[in-house]
């Protein structure tokens, strides 16, 4: 279908020039200009800031009919929410669509506009003259006649830099699907806008008081692993800990131990008694701390990185956002007087999309049991049918273990010391699930088949990726439950923002929601409604459950596995401190 | 002002794609080696309860090879009681790996030894049931043992039982007295 006839009231590229207001990361952004290309006619609008501003609406048509055209379309809609505009019905983001196309392939000028422009080979500003001009537009001004000038020119020089590469794309877009994730970028916005609730008060304490608490923590977390000398993690300590504990650690090829964050964030999952190290070196490594973006308003705000990963899920900055992977800081989340949060996570997410998903109805049953784990014993005839969680709770947790070791491609010997058993024992659990659920284990093999055959894997809504060599199975074979799990939370963050709902923040399978305190329990009520409808939409059919917690002030959120440190650096400032903090400890 | 402009109401569901992977490759697991055995103390099995995927036969076992081979009628004499008259049933663990279950018939008085009697009730049995065996020494007989769990039905593989029976004995039929084995039973190699 020709464009005019798709959208007969215009297909806008639009681009917006902004920096956060006052220079600070954490608030809302200050549109700056914007630049409008008319794709059809060529006609160009340009607007400077100050015309912005007195605009109720935005300078083209947003409704039925009409396109708008972005590329990274969260940070436009980011300032349509600053400006009070209504945000646009159509929206594509080229982003979005360069990154499905060219999802598991090397990118070699990266995914930024300029990337992509090189990638399909159209001629492209050089990125030091765009880094130039983004100084100059964050300096915040006031800018000269020539600067103005220069910033718009450079403004417009992006909406000209789409138009060739709309082109090239348009007949290969699946437009109802791209104007799906579209829609999704518009909730992106609207949950960048409203941020996390952040207790600014701890956070500052912990800032000022983090140099002398430092050898404190480390002392007191070390003091039962003895793998730091001094303020250095030592991998030889690391190694004899490992050792005299009897855990299997991931080597790299070089043999040695691998000792990045990705590897202690796995080995935590299955060996917790690792987690507090992976958070004492999280918060050691970087001044995590002081790198969090949080706005004049106390709220924690920063990219969301949407369709960032391989899987599609967002992939925020580790350091700018609360949900990190400091689990501690988490704790830093307080809701303002008058207002509770809520995070509202999807029960066994993973077991429920390869349930619904494989057809597997031995698995389904499980997950509609409402326990999984205990469902999966029974069903493998290695509890009775009367077993509960109480009655059988040992055989539970090795059933449990053995369906995440499933999940994260855990070999027999991984599990055997996870459950503290023989490797004998693993590998029976390991059958049982292959005898139990040999649906699921026929549509897995059959997932790695057609990204080793067709070269490419897809998602319920169209995320794709095209595996490169060499084949990493695991990946491919848990790429659909990750990919149709994101598909599903992004979906869930849809309904969730247009139903009004003041989404904080997505967290892999959870939001976080914000209410006031008298609303609470009916939007928790109204959200976890909406997130049964998302995950129905995406299994045709099959609802999952969802878990929440509830936080009303004066109450902090609390993550169990960083409780831990975060009582012991509430307890260190404590001491090392003018002020008290006793009101902080969870 | 609200940034909230109503989205047509649009089912999302009928974007979905399948996620039938692997449907139209038609890569299909191939059933190249079907062992005759019986079934281990912890395996459960079903056995196929047509008739169809049973076969009347005589079969002799290499005990120091563990080799099964069919023997044609005719030679059966040749061989003498180390030719048995069995039904081979198609059964399955519950992996969908398929075997056969050899079961001794009864003798010409139309009685069988207590193992063989016990063995042929729990293949009764797992026609309708999933069920393991266990051999009691003590009685002499095998222990039957069924699931209680509400477990999904047997799948079976896919072809005729000549098929199975070709795939389990291939190589392994003593059609001729010039076989190996019977010319090493009668000590002529």
């Amino acid at each position: 279908m020709k464009a005019i006839d798709r959208f007969p009231k215009g297909i806008y590229l639009i681009d917006f020039e902004f920096h956060p207001v006052d220079h600070r990361e954490g608030n809302p952004p200050r549109p700056v200009c914007l630049a409008v290309r008319e794709y059809i006619t060529g006609r160009v609008w340009r607007y400077w800031g100050d015309e912005l501003q007195v605009m109720k609406e935005a300078p083209f048509p947003c409704g039925e009919g009409a396109l708008t055209v972005a590329y990274f379309a969260s940070a436009e809609m980011d300032c349509f929410i600053a400006l009070g505009w209504e945000l646009p019905l159509n929206l594509l983001d080229l982003y979005v669509e360069f990154r499905s196309r060219t999802n598991g392939q090397p990118t070699p000028y990266g995914g930024g506009l300029v990337g992509a422009l090189k990638f399909y080979g159209f001629p492209t500003m050089e990125s030091a003259q765009k880094d130039e001009m983004r100084l100059l537009v964050l300096s915040g001004g006031p800018w000269e006649a020539e600067d103005k000038k220069a910033i718009q020119d450079y403004c417009q020089s992006d909406v000209d830099a789409m138009r060739p590469l709309l082109r090239f794309l348009y007949s290969q877009i699946d437009w109802l699907r791209a104007l799906h994730r579209g829609r999704y970028m518009k909730a992106v916005a609207r949950m960048q806008s409203v941020g996390v609730p952040i207790d600014t008060d701890a956070l500052r304490a912990c800032i000022e008081n983090w140099d002398v608490i430092k050898e404190k923590l480390i002392a007191s977390i070390d003091s039962d692993f003895g793998v730091f000398e001094g303020q250095t993690f030592k991998a030889s300590l690391w190694a004899a800990y490992l050792e005299r504990n009897n855990i299997q650690w991931p080597r790299l090829d070089s043999g040695s131990l691998a000792l990045d964050d990705e590897t202690f964030r796995q080995q935590s999952k299955a060996f917790p008694q690792v987690a507090p190290i992976r958070e004492l070196r999280s918060a050691l490594s970087e001044m995590r701390l002081a790198s969090l973006t949080v706005g004049c308003d106390g709220r924690n705000r920063c990219l969301l990185s949407p369709f960032a990963s391989r899987t599609g899920r967002n992939q925020p900055s580790n350091s700018k956002f609360i949900f990190g992977p400091s689990v501690w800081m988490r704790s830093l989340i307080k809701p303002r007087p008058g207002f509770g949060v809520a995070y509202i996570d999807y029960a066994q997410q993973e077991f429920g999309i390869a349930a619904a998903l494989s057809d597997d109805l031995a698995m389904q049953e499980a997950y509609r049991s409402g326990d999984p784990y205990l469902a999966f014993a029974k069903q493998a005839g290695a509890v009775p049918l009367h077993a509960t969680k109480k009655t059988h709770a040992s055989e539970r947790e090795q059933f449990k273990a053995c369906v995440l070791a499933v999940q994260y491609g855990m070999g027999a010997e991984a599990l055997a010391q996870r459950i503290g058993q023989p490797v004998a024992r693993a590998r029976q659990l390991l059958e049982l699930h292959r005898r139990t659920y040999p649906k699921f284990w026929r549509w897995s093999d059959a997932t790695v088949d057609e990204a080793q055959l067709n070269g490419r894997l897809w998602t319920v809504f169209g995320w794709e990726i095209r595996p490169s060599h060499p084949f990493n199975p695991r990946s491919l074979r848990n790429f659909p439950m990750q990919a149709n799990g994101a598909e599903m939370l992004r979906l869930a963050c849809i309904y969730l923002t247009e139903a009004g709902i003041q989404v904080c923040a997505p967290v892999h399978d959870a939001l976080m929601i914000e209410s006031t305190l008298d609303v609470l329990d009916a939007t928790v009520t109204e959200a976890q409604k909406l997130m049964a409808e998302a995950s129905a939409a995406v299994l045709g059919g099959f609802e999952l459950n969802s878990d929440v917690k509830i936080i009303r002030y004066p109450g902090r959120f609390m993550d169990e596995r960083g409780e831990l440190m975060w009582n012991k650096v509430m307890g260190l400032i404590e001491h090392a401190n003018t002020k008290p903090l006793a009101e902080c400890q969870g | 002002m609200s940034d909230l402009q109503p989205t047509p109401k649009f089912d999302v569901s009928t974007l979905r794609l399948p996620q039938n992977f692997g449907e139209t490759l038609g890569v299909k697991k191939l059933i190249t080696h079907i062992p005759v055995s019986k079934p281990g103390a912890e395996r459960f099995f079903r056995a196929h309860p047509s008739v169809s995927m049973q076969f009347e036969s005589l079969i002799y076992e290499d005990k120091s090879s563990r080799d099964v081979y069919v023997v044609l009628p005719a030679l059966g004499d040749v061989l003498g009681r180390l030719a048995k008259p069995v039904v081979l049933y198609l059964a399955v663990d519950r992996r969908g790996n398929p075997f056969l279950i050899p079961v001794p018939l009864p003798g010409p008085n139309g009685s069988r030894n207590p193992w063989h009697e016990s063995l042929a009730m729990a293949v009764e049995k797992s026609k309708t049931d999933w069920v393991r065996i266990a051999a009691n020494m003590t009685a002499g007989v095998y222990d039957l043992f069924v699931a209680s769990a509400d477990l999904p039905p047997p799948e079976w593989p896919d072809m005729e039982m000549d098929a199975i029976v070709q795939t389990a004995f291939g190589g392994k039929i003593i059609d001729t007295i010039q076989h190996p084995v019977i010319q090493a039973l009668q000590g002529k190699v």
